[in-house]
């Protein structure tokens, strides 16, 4: 099936787009184009007007900077996955990387825009906020930075205003004991999560938990926090049984919904199973020795 | 701006310019308006790898794409693998498909050669799992992948074989031995315990004609 009609706009500057998305009538903003460009040909979106940003060259960057990893609208998956930044540091993001989608679908989709989508079950919404990230937006009134847990609003809907680009996400360069991971299960390459779930953890100089983050995806409405877990592990040293607790809680703040995939109280399951071998690999990565509690 | 414009694609080394409009998709640009029916479309919904190409020597999935995305790009399909410097009559890629019947339908090899090739110029010598990973954004519902691979692995083992012979040399002269060419028998398949099939006798095979239904 082919999209309807639209027109084509390409600018090649953040100015240019952001005009043009406040002059144009509801706008719609192609990046890597691997989820809209299937959305335009079934026209489940029918805009009007396409804005292309794949032309702004500015955008297309992945580098550490004033104590962020800053990640442009236009870093592909595969920029992830390829980047010598990348690696045990930044252990969800090396953990994430090869799991989203397939080799061919890296090679187009941009990190910002499976953000922007706001799929429940994307990736990278987990581990935005596992990571206190931000996204950086720009709007006719000059660039804001909206907070990872303040972007997300209802599946495929967010904060970003229509006439707002979002330019890049962020999250804080990682402390000297901190440690990230992502487990994600899905039933074959190439599908979205049945469940997913990033952690971060940092930990104090007496392996005491400074800072927990869990992030968890597909098992809610939008990509979610477990904050109770996040409160059970901090104040706390890593151990299998504390990780055994966190799944737990974790489990009970999700709010998954049967389908084909599963039914809601496997998934609550999944989410328990995942968070702690997230726990396991993120508390090994900061610096403590293997402690993952299940494999 | 819902207009046609004018775009330019190199496809396998040829420069073609054509009028698309914004919607076109490149995979339609490339079978309907050029006629290059190589490139399948499969599932549609950019799931089964069919429509694989290399765009400036990445692969993508040519339904997700809008042709005037691709203006300017260098663009490879499988119509364009024979041609390329490592091929001899078949890109050796091509000679593991059909020496480990690494196809049956055929209707997914496009694109599983597309991502095969993709595959051996970044990393020669693939291990079996790295192979999977490269091919797990196509789908077959024929073979169940394994002679897939070995298809892959053919063809590395294929190209690592003329590097060490020939120094890393490209050898386009047929019958060389660097695998089967038009003019051997349609039986070397490069295996010593043929079956025989399916190419053995496709082309002598005496096919019943109208009125034998025998």
């Amino acid at each position: 099936m082919k999209s309807a009609p639209f027109e084509h706009h390409e600018p090649t500057t953040v100015d240019e787009a952001v005009s043009l998305l406040e002059s144009l009538d509801g706008p719609t903003i192609l990046s890597g184009g691997q989820s809209l460009v299937p959305m335009l040909r079934f026209r489940l979106a029918n805009p009007d007007v396409v804005v292309d940003i794949n032309g702004i060259d500015s955008l297309d960057y992945l580098h550490e900077e004033d104590g962020y990893l800053r990640i442009g609208a236009l870093a592909r998956h595969a920029d992830v996955e390829d980047s010598s930044l990348i690696d045990e540091t930044y252990g969800s993001f090396a953990d994430v990387a090869p799991l989203v989608a397939d080799p061919q679908v890296r090679n187009r989709g941009t990190v910002v825009g499976s953000v922007a989508q706001a799929d429940p079950k994307g990736d990278w919404g987990s581990i935005l906020l596992a990571h206190d990230g931000e996204v950086i937006a720009r709007g006719p009134d000059g660039e804001r930075t909206i907070p990872a847990d303040e972007f997300f609003l209802l599946p495929y809907d967010t904060t970003l205003d229509d006439n707002e680009l979002i330019t890049e996400v962020r999250v804080p360069t990682p402390a000297p004991r901190e440690g990230s991971a992502y487990h994600k299960l899905k039933r074959k390459t190439g599908d979205y999560a049945m469940a997913g779930v990033a952690a971060r953890l940092v930990l104090d100089d007496d392996d005491v938990i400074e800072t927990a983050r869990l992030g968890m995806t597909a098992v809610d409405i939008t990509n979610a926090r477990a904050t109770d877990s996040e409160a059970h592990l901090e104040g706390e040293r890593p151990s299998s049984e504390l990780f055994e607790e966190a799944g737990e809680l974790a489990a009970e703040e999700s709010n998954p919904e049967s389908d084909e995939h599963g039914d809601a109280g496997y998934k609550e399951r999944m989410v328990d199973v995942l968070a702690q071998r997230a726990l396991g690999d993120a508390a090994e990565r900061a610096g403590l020795v293997k402690r993952r509690v299940s494999q | 701006m819902t207009d046609e414009r004018e775009i330019t694609l190199t496809i396998n080394g040829t420069e073609h310019t054509l009028e698309v409009e914004p919607r076109r998709l490149l995979v339609h640009a490339i079978r309907e308006d050029l006629d290059m029916t190589g490139t399948h479309i499969g599932c549609d919904t950019g799931n089964c790898g069919a429509c694989t190409i290399l765009k400036d020597g990445e692969p993508i999935k040519s339904c997700l794409m809008f042709a005037a995305q691709a203006d300017g790009a260098e663009i490879l399909t499988v119509e364009g693998m024979e041609d390329l410097p490592e091929a001899t009559d078949l890109h050796p890629l091509q000679e593991g498909f059909k020496a480990e019947h690494g196809l049956q339908c055929g209707y997914c090899t496009p694109g599983m050669l597309m991502a095969g090739k993709a595959l051996l110029d970044e990393n020669p010598d693939p291990d079996e799992e790295t192979i999977r990973d490269a091919i797990s954004g196509n789908l077959c519902r024929c073979t169940g992948y394994q002679n897939i691979v070995s298809s892959i692995e053919y063809a590395a083992d294929e190209l690592a074989d003329r590097t060490a012979t020939d120094g890393g040399a490209v050898t386009a002269e047929p019958g060389d031995g660097a695998g089967p060419s038009a003019d051997d028998a349609a039986t070397v398949c490069g295996q010593s315990d043929c079956c025989g099939g399916p190419d053995a006798d496709l082309f002598e095979r005496d096919y019943p004609t109208e009125g034998t239904d025998t």
